[in-house]
């Protein structure tokens, strides 16, 4: 459990920061300089706020007014940096085993279990200089994992990747996620991956916090427009997967309120997923449309209308207990007619929908 | 070529006065690039400017001052002699300091060199994985900078070899204690016959000199291949 | 501070002041001359129209510069040997050769010394060293060197004290080992121990235990006319009072 609030003067930017992380993945999510990596170098030890405190596991890393810092070497934080970092003149070997030099290993059946876990055996006994991207990040996580971390520090791990790398090593933080009983603060400004990891998402800007909360309020706060530009406002379900239409690659996902069809869901029957809406990809019907390719028509009522912005609404709809979004024009809304209590069709095209596997 | 006894005597106290000279002085050199490289203080700049005296001023300077300071009669041979029972005065180990001194900035600008192109996010990442400062300097630190240390090495050890002026005026021309491979050839050269030997001992010192380019390069190819982090050459 | 280290200095350092006026004459001469020479010019060079300019160094050194050819006038060895080598080789005019100096050679000690020591043969030379060493120019080329080691076995007490010996690179830097005190005796020109107040002398070598101490001079084969004037004048009065004033 970290509790962090913090404040510190770098230049003309001013980080004020407070929240609290508990077990799971929670995400420090912004744009490019909002100040995440900051955060993230106070809490290992390598920056020092001006004021504030910061505790992990009930133990004061920080507190500026009794005058505690705990040096880096003795915090007990896995980072994960941008760029790997890994030690050029070692091997793969030696690099995972390196905190065990410093007392800070773990038993031997933990390195094979990370090993299998990150795929590194045939890498053991490669330098980093012949690795690619993915590799390199693989090998840093696993390093981090290995130095009996409390908590785990990823800062923008995926930042250096290709895309189909990305993919790749997300796969493993998520496997991390899962099997690994450490909790960890991710940073990140691509809202795909915090929408796929997260559980906690603290969403910062210019050096302070926005919001903080669950995942799926967070993200889907419209007011908020988290990680975008106009296009990217939408709404965050948890659902599991109940059907499989092998021939066509399809897949039915149950939630609290409805069911999906989705495309490219790689997730097994009774797995549960995260599926990310974008509010730009639903539609609004006042009837059930007929003879249609949309795969997913969805009956809800409308909720609430945002206020309007360059010629754009966003409608918040119900359906069930789950709430959807949908950008349309302002002129759309007039001509349907919309208003809150109205009950309407959301539509959603199988093939928009961003998808996760993993429990939440 | 084979070697008379007194050449070989010439030789082998050359090898050991500049193997000695190199082995003291690499700690002081690795401690001094280090601060140079690192640290910040006032006076900084004069610090830089002392270690590299030896560099500009005459090596018969040097030799004198070496005699002001480390002749039992001097402030710090008296020292030496006293608390340590080492007299360096006319004896190798006085070549060795001499040389060693004289060899010193050499060394210090090759090691400052490599500190400074290491890269600090390397140092950063070790400390989070528990590394002192210590702990990083012995596992990190260190053998990134090895090329640079191998350089400073060689040039000192290859300095050491050729040392002369303040060899000859702070220990004097003793043979098998302070006749240096450049104070043999110095010697032969005074000597009416003396050319020929003069001869070939500068033939030897060459073959001493290329030798030690030689494994030089192959050490300095082998480490900096190592600390770019790619797999040995099978 | 004495800087004895010009006789060094001076080796492989051929210094010509400036451009080389065509009337500027250059002399090569044996360490131990130093003062007494440097003198001498000084006061020429007020007189006549010429610059003089000495190089001091150890007579072999400065021998085997004249032989690879370094544009020396004049030369003035410690010995006959190394002026003999150069005529040999048919580098100097042998008909302006003429002796101009003599010199005593002598046993020092540091100022602060209350050592007595007889000269004679057999003397205890050795014990008196202890482990200490005995400072003397190289003793198988500079003629210090060789006049001393020539005593020394003259004497019988050469074997004793062969491997305690410091050889320096010249008189005055053997000098300047027992001035500093690092060595306990040395063995210098009587002229050489006259000039460093932080020696004294604790013995004179006989001068039937070595070969006279003569200095010869003579103008080199590309010497210049001017040269030859100097020549003439370091053998007249004024030039020979200045010698005998530093001991010569």
């Amino acid at each position: 459990m970290l509790s962090l609030d913090i404040e510190r003067a770098l230049g003309d930017f001013r980080l004020a920061v407070a929240f609290e992380a508990g077990d799971g993945v929670t995400a420090l999510f912004g744009r490019s300089g909002a100040g995440k990596t900051s955060v993230v170098n106070a809490i290992a030890g390598i920056l020092r706020p001006d004021r504030g405190r910061i505790d992990l596991n009930g133990e004061t890393m920080f507190d500026a007014a009794r005058g505690i810092d705990v040096p880096t070497p003795k915090r007990r934080v896995g980072y994960v940096f941008q760029e790997g970092r890994l030690f050029p003149h070692l091997s793969v070997r030696q690099n995972l085993n390196y905190a065990g030099l410093f007392s800070r290993g773990m038993p031997a059946r933990e390195f094979d279990r990370v090993v299998e876990l990150l795929g590194l055996r045939d890498l053991l006994d490669r330098r980093p200089g012949n690795l690619s991207g993915g590799e390199k990040q693989r090998v840093a996580i696993g390093r981090a994992l290995l130095s009996s971390p409390r908590l785990l520090l990823l800062d923008e791990p995926l930042a250096s990747l290709d895309a189909h790398r990305k993919n790749e090593v997300l796969q493993y933080v998520e496997l991390i996620r899962d099997e690994v009983k450490v909790p960890i603060v991710y940073v990140s400004h691509a809202v795909e991956e915090v929408v796929r990891i997260a559980d906690t998402v603290v969403l910062m800007s210019a050096g302070g916090v926005l919001a903080v909360g669950p995942a799926e309020d967070v993200m889907g706060r419209s007011d908020l427009r988290p990680g975008e530009g106009t296009f990217e406002g939408g709404a965050v379900i948890d659902a599991k997967v109940v059907e499989q239409d092998i021939e066509h690659d399809l897949a039915v996902l149950a939630f609290d309120g409805g069911t999906l069809t989705a495309t490219n869901v790689d997730a097994l029957i009774g797995e549960p997923v995260r599926v990310r809406i974008r509010a730009r990809d639903v539609s609004i019907a006042l009837e059930r449309p007929q003879r249609i390719s949309i795969q997913n028509v969805l009956e809800g009522k409308v909720a609430a209308l945002g206020a309007e912005r360059s010629g754009i609404v966003d409608v918040t709809i119900a359906v069930g207990p789950t709430v959807l979004r949908s950008r349309i024009t302002a002129r759309a809304a007039k001509q349907l007619d919309l208003v809150p209590g109205l009950e309407v069709y959301a539509l959603v095209k199988a093939v928009s929908l961003d998808r996760r596997v993993g429990a939440g | 070529m084979s070697l008379t006894t007194e050449e070989l005597e010439v030789l082998l106290l050359s090898l050991r006065v500049a193997f000695w000279s190199v082995l003291v002085s690499l700690p002081c050199a690795v401690a001094v690039a280090y601060v140079l490289a690192r640290a910040s203080f006032p006076g900084k700049t004069l610090f830089d400017a002392a270690v590299h005296l030896p560099l500009v001023l005459p090596p018969v300077v040097v030799g004198f001052f070496l005699l002001l300071l480390f002749g039992r009669r001097g402030p710090l041979g008296s020292i030496l002699e006293q608390w340590f029972g080492i007299v360096v005065a006319f004896r190798w180990t006085g070549a060795a300091l001499a040389a060693g001194i004289m060899g010193f900035p050499l060394m210090v600008r090759a090691i400052r060199l490599s500190f400074e192109t290491i890269d600090r996010k390397l140092e950063a990442a070790a400390s989070t994985l528990g590394a002192g400062w210590a702990g990083v300097f012995v596992t990190v630190t260190l053998p990134l900078a090895l090329p640079g240390i191998i350089t400073g090495v060689l040039l000192s050890f290859a300095r050491s070899l050729g040392e002369f002026g303040a060899t000859i005026t702070f220990v004097s021309n003793i043979p098998g204690e302070t006749r240096t491979l450049p104070l043999a050839i110095y010697t032969y050269t005074q000597t009416p016959a003396g050319d020929a030997a003069a001869m070939r001992l500068s033939v030897l010192a060459v073959l001493l000199s290329l030798a030690a380019l030689y494994v030089s390069e192959v050490m300095v190819r082998r480490a900096a291949r190592r600390v770019h982090g790619e797999d040995a050459v099978a | 501070m004495r800087w004895h280290f010009s006789g060094i200095l001076a080796f492989g350092i051929l210094v010509f002041a400036g451009a080389a006026a065509a009337d500027s004459v250059t002399v090569f001469a044996a360490a131990s001359l130093r003062d007494a020479l440097d003198e001498n010019a000084k006061a020429y060079q007020a007189k006549a129209n010429n610059r003089i300019v000495v190089s001091y160094g150890a007579s072999p050194a400065l021998a085997k510069q004249i032989e690879s050819g370094a544009p020396a006038d004049l030369f003035i060895s410690a010995d006959l040997d190394w002026m003999d080598y150069l005529e040999q080789r048919r580098l100097m005019k042998p008909e302006s050769r003429k002796n101009l100096l003599r010199n005593r050679l002598v046993l020092i000690a540091p100022a602060d010394s209350r050592v007595s020591v007889n000269i004679a043969p057999g003397f205890p030379l050795a014990r008196l060293l202890g482990d200490g060493r005995l400072a003397m120019a190289n003793p198988d080329a500079v003629p210090a060197g060789k006049y001393g080691k020539a005593s020394l076995e003259a004497l019988g007490v050469w074997k004793d004290v062969e491997k305690k010996v410091a050889s320096a690179e010249n008189v005055r830097a053997a000098l300047v080992f027992v001035s500093r005190g690092e060595a306990p005796f040395g063995i210098v020109y009587r002229t050489d121990a006259a000039a460093d107040s932080r020696v004294r002398v604790v013995g004179l070598f006989p001068e039937n235990t070595h070969p006279p101490i003569v200095y010869p001079i003579a103008l080199t084969a590309t010497g210049k006319p001017a040269a030859e004037a100097f020549l003439m004048w370091l053998s007249q009065a004024e030039a020979r009072a200045i010698f005998e004033k530093h001991g010569f």
